[in-house]
């Protein structure tokens, strides 16, 4: 070790020495650390007991039947909330309004074939489709968007029918038929609607509601509408896909 | 023995086991004069002091026959790090300056020049090189910079040595051959 580089170290250091006059605080050293211990461990019941009250708030909840499916939509919205979060954060997906995208034909990828029961109980299959444009809707009679679009998609269905297009409403809705039903009377949906789960859903990629798909004639995905689209951009990409030979 | 350790080893053996207000008693000074060799202002100090504590009685695992190693090592680094808040903040605020309040009388006084350049190198230089530097010369043994450090002491030397001429060369760089 270098002896001058040493003493010259330790004349700066000894720069540090604090005043002469001062003198720590004892007595109001321990004031204050005893405050804060005592705080801490009030924080800590605090949210213990918040914690407790939590889980006593939720129990009732579960119990009946009406505010499980209550609670449910709440987790979900939060789901939803948190899943835009990570799409705009994480993903980096512009959030700023609803998405629309139409694929060229050459492009397009087949769409996953379902079955699932209608209103009165018989089996629908997707592929019995082929040869239609089809638009097929997810939605939840919950959703407000949903309710907007699906006036829409019924205008649609009587006035394209006759040209080879179909509407198609998978329903998410957890209560199934007990809330679809009375919509669909209370709305006159003219076209079928099933009730899907969230596996179908997964499989079409449908993490938000409303998404809704077109599918060409050869039954394949044509364009993909996530989120509150206008009715105008519904009715262009059905008729491009309509007028495909 | 010097007092802090009688205290220990009375508060060690006692039947209530560890009191965390004797061992207050026995180190806070010790503790906020660490502290205050960083920092210009001694009653933010003495707070960070009380926090070191809290932080001790929160951690069970230090609370044994190392408590004081392990207060010491704490209270260099939380000074150290509120030493280099202090330089990051100085920075953000050197471009208004024209708007901060003319400093007071007591500002003038706390920053004496050689304090505030030694300071200025300690915020610089690597953590664990001012740690070293700050607890040596708070009068530390090398037995008792490794067990506060939690380093070898035989390595105390050579690391020791590195840390002055990192110090100097920061120094020197700073201001000059003074």
């Amino acid at each position: 070790m270098d002896p001058n580089r040493e003493q010259w170290v330790d004349e700066r250091l000894s720069a540090l020495r604090p005043d002469r006059e001062w003198q720590p605080d004892e007595s109001r050293g321990l004031a204050r650390f005893r405050r804060l211990r005592d705080n801490t461990g009030r924080r800590r019941r605090y949210w213990g007991w918040m914690a407790a009250g939590a889980v006593t708030a939720a129990l009732p909840l579960m119990a009946f039947p009406s505010t499980r499916a209550f609670a449910q939509r709440c987790v979900s919205a939060c789901v939803g909330q948190s899943n835009w979060v990570h799409d705009v954060f994480v993903r980096n997906v512009s959030i700023s309004g609803p998405s629309s995208v139409f694929v060229k034909a050459d492009d397009r990828r087949m769409a996953p074939d379902l079955v699932l029961d209608d209103a009165s109980g018989h089996p629908v299959r997707l592929s019995e489709f082929r040869g239609k444009v089809v638009l097929l809707n997810f939605w939840a009679t919950w959703c407000a968007p949903c309710r907007i679009e699906i006036p829409w998609f019924s205008e649609f269905q009587k006035s394209h029918q006759d040209t080879g297009f179909a509407a198609l409403g998978v329903s998410l809705d957890e209560d199934g038929w007990d809330a679809v039903k009375p919509y669909i009377d209370e709305h006159q949906i003219n076209y079928p609607v099933m009730v899907g789960n969230d596996d179908v859903a997964q499989v079409y990629g449908a993490t938000s509601l409303p998404t809704t798909f077109i599918i060409d004639r050869s039954g394949r995905i044509a364009a993909t509408h996530v989120g509150l689209c206008s009715k105008s951009e519904y009715e262009a990409d059905i008729k491009a896909v309509l007028d495909e030979r | 023995m010097d007092v802090s350790r009688e205290a220990l080893v009375e508060t060690n053996t006692g039947e209530g086991g560890l009191d965390i207000e004797t061992i207050f008693h026995a180190h806070y000074e010790r503790i906020a004069r660490v502290i205050a060799r960083v920092l210009r202002d001694p009653s933010r100090a003495e707070e960070l002091a009380v926090e070191v504590f809290l932080k001790w009685s929160r951690n069970s695992s230090a609370q044994g026959e190392n408590a004081q190693a392990w207060l010491y090592r704490v209270a260099v680094r939380t000074g150290l790090d509120e030493l280099r808040r202090e330089a990051r903040r100085s920075q953000r605020e050197r471009v208004p300056r024209f708007f901060r309040p003319s400093p007071t009388p007591e500002d003038i006084r706390a920053a004496r020049e050689d304090q505030e350049q030694v300071r200025a190198v300690l915020a610089a230089i690597q953590p664990r090189h001012a740690e070293l530097l700050v607890l040596r010369s708070h009068g530390l043994s090398y037995d008792e910079l490794a067990g506060a450090l939690d380093l070898k002491p035989a390595s105390i030397g050579t690391l020791l040595s590195r840390a002055e001429q990192t110090f100097r060369k920061e120094y020197i760089k700073r201001y000059g051959p003074q």
